[in-house]
């Protein structure tokens, strides 16, 4: 849409995406969306949302059913599963670039040290501590900390 | 009625995921494994797996899990309950968030959710990846593929296959 149509400026588009990686939701969904309505609408953003989807969803669905077909092959069933393993590990990957910024801010760290220890190894609902890690989150950022 | 739960469910997950899928997978692996027990944990790692090697974005991985647990109705039903929660707050605070580009608090806000993001995410690489609990192979593959997307330039899918690779040797 940048490179080739020439629809949307590089500038526009960084922003748009900056706000659709902060709201909650898959990050293209909500691009979509947000193009689609400045554009044309409703209408657009309902269009923008299906064409983005409809030829993935079909390969996936593909997919799994092939799967399902051999799963009880235990060769094809470690693969996979070293597939979902790299995939977990593909987030940490993430993770850690995103947090390049936190690098010399001790309370960052901490607080996210904290929510991977209360959810991934306490095991807490997701419910529970966002609001709580929000609100530490928020006073840090007030004070400078963050 | 399962259907109406998988839509509750991720609708609720929808408003929670800042940072998008990777944020919520540790809440989704509770409640379907831990809370509902509609697959093992193992199931669900494979879903995922399956997932990220199709092509097209991560938040298919719901359709799966739909899917699974309630059929192809299932499937169309989370991923819809997924997306539309979120997609209807894009839709109607865009404009709203453009104003606000030098307002104070929205600097803070996107500050404060750094560092909660970055824990998310590392809970979801973490539940994934020790679907039987923490062991030596599967350590040894999650490392790696995590530090080959941070120290390289790679394509994640030669990471992933990689991760096949390793996967049939180790497993």
């Amino acid at each position: 849409m940048v490179e080739e149509k020439r629809w949307i400026a590089p500038a526009d588009f960084a922003e748009v995406l900056a706000l659709c990686q902060f709201l909650p939701g898959p990050n293209v969904g909500n691009v979509s969306v947000v193009l689609g309505r400045r554009w044309f609408g409703l209408r657009g953003a309902v269009v923008a949302f299906l064409g983005l989807m409809a030829l993935p969803l079909v390969w996936v669905f593909g997919l799994a059913l092939l799967y399902a077909d051999f799963s009880s092959n235990p060769a094809v069933r470690a693969v996979v599963m070293g597939v979902g393993v790299a995939g977990g590990g593909l987030f940490v990957g993430t993770a850690l670039k995103l947090a390049r910024p936190l690098a010399r801010k001790p309370w960052g760290v901490a607080l996210a040290v904290g929510c991977f220890g209360v959810i991934a190894l306490g095991r807490v609902s997701l419910f529970a501590v966002l609001p709580v890690a929000a609100l530490l989150g928020w006073f840090a950022a007030r004070r400078g900390l963050l | 009625m399962l259907t109406l739960q998988i839509a509750l469910y991720f609708a609720l997950l929808s408003l929670v995921s800042v940072g998008g899928i990777p944020s919520v997978m540790p809440e989704m692996q509770r409640l379907v494994v831990d809370v509902q027990g509609w697959m093992s944990a193992a199931e669900f790692t494979q879903l995922f797996a399956i997932a990220q090697a199709a092509p097209g974005p991560n938040v298919l991985v719901t359709a799966l899990i739909g899917w699974k647990v309630a059929g192809l109705a299932g499937g169309m039903v989370a991923l819809a309950a997924f997306c539309a929660p979120a997609a209807a707050l894009a839709y109607s605070i865009g404009g709203f968030w453009d104003r606000m580009r030098d307002a104070p608090w929205r600097k803070d806000f996107q500050r404060a959710l750094v560092p909660i993001t970055v824990g998310f995410i590392v809970s979801g690489g973490y539940v994934l990846a020790t679907p039987q609990g923490p062991d030596w192979p599967s350590a040894l593959i999650a490392v790696a593929s995590a530090a080959a997307l941070y120290a390289t330039r790679l394509n994640p899918l030669w990471i992933l296959s990689g991760g096949g690779v390793l996967g049939a040797a180790l497993f």
